[in-house]
């Protein structure tokens, strides 16, 4: 069963690029994702919230299949910076993962 | 005699003026006519001229619900000089028009029997005068938590003599342990101390402390109570009050062991909880071990399944603040510490949202579980607690996280009062909570008149909402005692004495103990305290000797209504 692991939570928020508190999980933005991709953003960003890295993990095609388009972001009721997010998350696995 | 349309609320569903054709040769009518708003102040006054050019001596109106007009078109009779208890309602709106949309005909024959029936008991009415019932300016407070201090204050300041009874050697019930609360911050026993010496700067307020209630007669107006005091010495005091505020509070809901892991080291309740956040010091510390993963379990003991024996229903309202305004006390005592907040809803309503709104910015995380799957709490690694929670916001999924403390966020219970409820005749709702008459329209007031609640022996409210039911109680009890007198419906219970002989069968039906025997002629025989009675009637069957009536509803006036009813058939 996948853990909820603290201190991948932490980290992420040390960097304080990330913010996704504010999301109501309405779904509006799994709706109107022109490229159906199903997890983003509001499970995935619910992976990161909870500090679920093995998921994140899992996941990491989903994060770069994103267009960055932000048909969600300027859908979304509460406001939330999802493509900021998305990027910051790139950055994230592109430094801590990829290595590069 | 006049029906109504209600606008079409009636007259759509009944023909209303075949309704009026039909009752205009009833014997006694003078006047027969409908109205679009009998209600209106045009209709109104067209009655008042009626009743007054023709000297009327009864009116009815056929249209809603006596629970809706029956005091505007008594007001009218009174207006025209005619006595408002010769007023008979009736209620073709709700038990026809509206009871039978899908039958016209079957509504319009309904209610020409029944404004026949109201016409037969009106010519049977006789002029009836209010009770009238002069009042002790004198009020008893049961329990001095914060509600029952406030309560007292409150009428003391309005120059009515307060006796204030609490069970404990201490004033101050719950709140008097409590540290910093919401939603003002301030501190429980801060409050509690205020209130205490606001008590005792008051002339007019005794307090009895490790005290208790022996016994009540009377009425409204006037009680007799008897209380028991254990200090300075053991005795009884009487005193004479015109009305009784109960503000007895609630218990705290108590886990059953293993519920929630509760029972194991690391598993508390909020109270307990909150405990740890008030004591000195800055950091959170468990039994001498820092505490870095706290986990709260929303809805122990409340909201709980139809299935339970003696399940707690209802949601105890003030939980789901307290937990998340203790995750902001938890922040400021310890700002590295990580929250889990695992609810059912989320029910921070109004303003309390901003408490929420503050947790989760400060990071507070928040997991959504479904009733049927509740969080598991099980002993894990290192000495901390392994909890398994599936998670509706991440569409279900189920994870297991870590905790030093798991809080479980209890609710409010009733306390056990049985002795009180017998001595006062405490309505109690089927959640074990006293019942108000209305929670809405009459929210302090019992069945039982003169007799108020307020607070959370009602049921669960934070400190403020009891508070404001402290103040409607001082208010509504405040003004019977300050007119001095106050006035009942005449539609009581009455004997004849010269056909009882006190077998006493009427005394056990009563539901409000409203049948005393007296002397008679030298003989003994019931009597009604008409100011106890409610009119419910349920006494008059009772009596094999047809020594018992009801004002206004008289045998006489019964039987003429099932005449008319029944007209066509017999």
């Amino acid at each position: 069963m996948p853990r909820m692991d603290p201190l991948f939570a932490e980290e992420v928020n040390s960097f304080g690029r990330f913010d996704a508190r504010a999301c109501l999980n309405c779904g509006v933005c799994s709706a109107v994702c022109p490229m159906g991709i199903e997890l983003l953003p509001r499970k995935l960003f619910r992976y990161v919230l909870l500090g679920v890295k093995d998921r994140v993990l899992e996941n990491v095609q989903a994060v770069y299949s994103c267009l960055l388009c932000r048909l969600c972001e300027v859908n979304c009721p509460a406001q939330v910076r999802v493509a900021e997010n998305v990027r910051f998350l790139r950055y994230y696995l592109n430094k801590k993962v990829f290595q590069i | 005699m006049y029906v109504c349309h209600c606008g079409g609320n009636i007259s759509d569903y009944v023909d209303v003026n075949r309704v009026v054709e039909a009752v205009r040769e009833e014997p006694g009518v003078v006047v027969a006519r409908e109205a679009m708003f009998t209600c209106s102040d045009a209709s109104q006054q067209e009655i008042i001229r009626d009743i007054k050019e023709q000297e009327l001596d009864g009116l009815v109106v056929a249209s809603c619900s006596p629970r809706l007009h029956l005091h505007t078109f008594r007001d009218v009779a009174k207006r025209a000089g005619l006595n408002p208890y010769q007023y008979t309602q009736v209620n073709i709106r709700e038990q026809c028009s509206w009871a039978h949309t899908g039958d016209r005909e079957g509504a319009t024959a309904k209610a020409i029997r029944l404004v026949r029936a109201g016409i037969a008991r009106t010519r049977l009415t006789e002029p009836l005068q209010p009770l009238k019932i002069d009042t002790v300016p004198a009020v008893l407070v049961v329990g001095a938590g914060i509600a029952g201090l406030r309560a007292a204050i409150g009428l003391a300041d309005t120059g009515i003599s307060v006796y204030v009874v609490e069970r404990e050697a201490a004033p101050g019930g719950r709140v008097a342990r409590l540290g910093r609360m919401y939603p003002h911050g301030k501190r429980g026993r801060e409050l509690i101390n205020q209130l205490v010496e606001e008590v005792q700067k008051r002339e007019n307020i005794t307090l009895f402390t490790g005290a208790g209630l022996v016994e009540k007669s009377g009425s409204i107006g006037n009680f007799q109570v008897r209380i028991r005091v254990r200090e300075p010495v053991e005795s009884e005091i009487g005193v004479q009050v015109g009305a009784i505020i109960v503000a007895t509070g609630f218990d705290l809901y108590q886990p059953r062991e293993g519920e929630y892991g509760f029972g194991l080291e690391g598993v508390i309740t909020l109270d307990d909880f909150l405990e740890l956040l008030d004591a000195p010091g800055a950091g959170l510390n468990f039994r001498g071990r820092e505490v870095k993963d706290v986990v709260y379990v929303y809805c122990v003991g409340s909201r709980q399944g139809a299935g339970g024996e003696g399940a707690n229903r209802y949601c105890s309202r003030y939980c789901c603040n307290a937990a998340v305004h203790a995750a902001s006390l938890a922040f400021d005592k310890s700002p590295g510490v990580r929250q889990y907040h695992l609810f059912r809803d989320m029910r921070t309503y109004g303003r309390f949202e901003l408490f929420y709104q503050e947790a989760l910015r400060r990071g507070a995380v928040f997991l959504k579980f479904d009733e049927s799957e509740p969080p598991r709490v099980e002993r894990g690694e290192g000495g901390k607690l392994k909890v398994t929670v599936k998670d509706l916001l991440t569409c279900g999924e189920e994870f297991e996280l870590q905790a030093d403390l798991v809080v479980l966020v209890t609710g409010m219970v009733p306390r056990e009062n049985g002795k009180l409820v017998d001595i006062l005749k405490l309505p109690v709702g089927r959640d074990g909570f006293f019942n108000e008459i209305h929670p809405k329209l009459r929210p302090v007031e019992t069945v039982v008149d003169g007799l108020f609640i307020c607070g959370t022996c009602q049921g669960p409210k934070n400190s403020s909402e009891s508070v404001a039911s402290a103040l409607a109680a001082v208010t509504q009890s405040a003004s019977i005692l300050k007119k001095g007198y106050v006035e009942l419906e005449p539609l009581v219970a009455a004997v004849d004495p010269r056909r009882c002989n006190w077998c006493g069968e009427c005394a056990g039906t009563c539901p409000y103990s409203a049948i005393e025997r007296e002397h008679y002629q030298d003989r003994e025989v019931a009597r009604v305290n008409e100011a106890v009675c409610k009119g419910c009637g349920g006494c008059v069957p009772s009596c094999s000797r047809g020594a018992l009536n009801l004002k206004g509803y008289s045998d006489e006036q019964i039987r003429a209504m099932i005449d008319a009813l029944a007209k066509e058939i017999c």
